[in-house]
């Protein structure tokens, strides 16, 4: 690879690690999701070397290895008079946001080595993305568990491109266990790596490394699953109890209908089009449906919102369109070319996206929000390396060849992160 | 099968997807218009809270351009007026404050409050999750 491409990338992660330490300097750790219950489970379980309660912590659904680090790192700094207690935590998410940036980029080019076009495009959407930006400044596991679980996919990606090893099942198990020891969102993640070496084994007749890998990431995983089945009386408890009655009847068919959707490009924020799956998780992920990021904190005191909030919102909404477009795009043909070339490496990307989409929507389902507490972007962060991965071979396989191409191809792509500025940067 | 034509395909299907979420909303526009935010606030309060909503009867409640409704919080009272503007926010505000009601008056948005007696921080959240 050239210079000017090795120049590139660190520029993009050099700005991006700028970007992402600053606002996690710089952005209240209360107004991340579950803040003060993160807050008490990361003191009890750094603390007392023991899970937090119900009563405790209202995430104590949680795996806890996130918890655990941002805890004894918020401690130390403590100890040593470096800050508060959070600010730990925080950078920690935003290291694990720029990790996933690294990986990503790492993942496009075992996926496609010669090919550094593709390579790049997928770095800037990665980085690019508001829900990581967001994520990333948060006082929460969702990054760390994200930068894991694509270490692993990385791993077995690399390992189906050249040969399965014992040593490289290991290292994918115990990075997707990790994953998963981090947020349950990974545990997809985890079945369609071992779906995919499962038929790697099959086609090689060499069963050892699936078993390997499975056997690595069950052993760090497994401990959770069953003191949870044992304390709360279900391994994949949530931090309140499923409605009685059929999973059909659960959400009205606005939920899968969204019928607002049209509205998510023009007043893409709460309370509109609430518990409708789509136009909400849509504005979420491009945006900030919750008013959580960049905005005055709600309640607003006697004033309305001011409508730059809403308009810049709005204007994420309509940048989103053509990378969402990209993105679903390339899942598609990476699972088409998977299964026209019986490429496992190339199945990987959209059976991932795939998992972590059908879980996302079956706990929508299962358990339904008045508020819509359980519809987030951050939930579905998981899918995020595919669908970056996805949305760049799309770009990079149907884009014209040639000088002028090119430079027009860098301005789009400059002008998809410039116009987002505003509303990354803190 | 060649990449570029995987990748059209892809493009295809993606787009399929996006103009059929589209049709549906559209299909729905048309047949229904969007209700009034006091609409949205009534019926948020009535099925998600579960709470008795009725009509406001406050002259000043009366006045505002987005309506107004009455209904009782956790033991506690209160009239939500909506208002269409900033101004119209003031406006009701400066007619409630005449009888100086202090706490018992809360602003939040479009949304003006006048509560029975000063409302305790969940039977506040109460009327901000149903303010839209």
């Amino acid at each position: 690879m050239s210079r000017r491409y090795w120049g590139a990338a660190a520029a993009v992660l050099v700005a991006e690690a700028a970007l992402l330490a600053w606002n996690a300097w710089h952005y209240d750790w209360l107004r991340g999701y579950d803040a003060f219950a993160n807050e008490r489970y990361a003191d009890v379980v750094s603390r007392e070397y023991r899970l937090p309660s119900e009563a405790e912590s209202g995430v104590w659904h949680t795996p806890p290895l996130w918890f655990a680090l941002a805890g004894a790192l918020g401690r130390l700094t403590t100890a040593l008079g470096l800050g508060h207690a959070q600010r730990p935590g925080q950078l920690l998410a935003a290291a694990a946001g720029l990790v996933t940036c690294v990986l990503v980029l790492l993942l496009a080019r075992v996926l496609w080595p010669e090919r550094p076009v593709l390579h790049l495009v997928a770095l800037v959407l990665v980085a690019a993305s508001p829900a990581l930006v967001r994520a990333s400044a948060m006082y929460h596991p969702e990054t760390l568990a994200v930068a894991l679980a694509t270490g692993g996919v990385l791993v077995a990606a690399r390992a189906l491109r050249t040969r399965w090893t014992i040593g490289s099942a290991a290292a994918a198990g115990a990075l997707l266990g990790l994953a998963c020891l981090t947020r349950a969102w990974a545990v997809p993640v985890l079945v369609a790596v071992l779906v995919v070496a499962g038929l790697h084994a099959w086609d090689t007749r060499r069963w050892m490394p699936v078993a390997t890998c499975a056997a690595v990431a069950l052993a760090l995983f497994a401990p959770w699953l069953v003191n949870q089945q044992l304390a709360h009386g279900s391994a994949l408890a949530f931090n309140r109890p499923p409605p009685s009655g059929s999973l059909l009847e659960r959400r009205p068919a606005s939920f899968y209908l969204g019928p607002r959707s049209l509205r998510a490009l023009e007043h893409p924020i709460t309370p509109l089009f609430r518990n409708e799956l789509v136009p909400h998780l849509y504005a979420d992920w491009w945006g900030d449906w919750a008013l959580t990021w960049d905005s005055p904190p709600p309640p607003a005191p006697a004033a309305l919102l001011p409508s730059g909030v809403v308009s810049v919102r709005a204007r994420q909404a309509v940048v989103g369109v053509v990378p969402s477009v990209l993105a679903l795009a390339g899942l598609v043909a990476l699972g088409l070319l998977a299964v026209a070339r019986r490429s496992l490496s190339f199945a990987l990307l959209p059976l991932s996206a795939a998992g972590v989409a059908a879980a996302y929507v079956a706990f929508a389902v299962r358990y339904p929000s008045p508020d819509g507490d359980t519809i987030k972007a951050t939930y579905l962060l998981m899918a995020l390396p595919a669908a970056a991965v996805a949305a760049a071979f799309v770009i990079d396989a149907l884009r014209p060849r040639g000088r002028v191409w090119a430079t027009a191809g860098v301005v789009a792509l400059g002008a998809l992160v410039a116009v987002q500025l505003p509303f990354l940067i803190l | 099968m060649t990449e570029r034509r995987a990748a059209r395909i892809g493009v295809v299907c993606a787009l399929v997807v996006i103009l059929a979420q589209l049709v549906v909303a559209s299909a729905w526009s048309l047949g229904h218009d969007d209700p009034t935010e006091l609409a949205l606030t009534r019926q948020c309060l009535e099925r998600e809270k579960g709470l008795a909503v009725g009509p406001a009867d406050d002259s000043v409640a009366a006045s505002a351009s987005g309506g107004a409704l009455a209904t009782v919080v956790e033991g506690n009272a209160v009239t939500l007026s909506v208002g269409r503007s900033e101004a119209e926010v003031e406006r009701l505000r400066s007619a409630y404050s005449a009888s100086d009601p202090g706490t018992r008056l809360d602003l939040h948005g479009r949304y003006v409050a006048l509560w029975h007696r000063e409302p305790s921080p969940t039977q506040r959240q109460v009327t901000y999750d149903c303010a839209y």
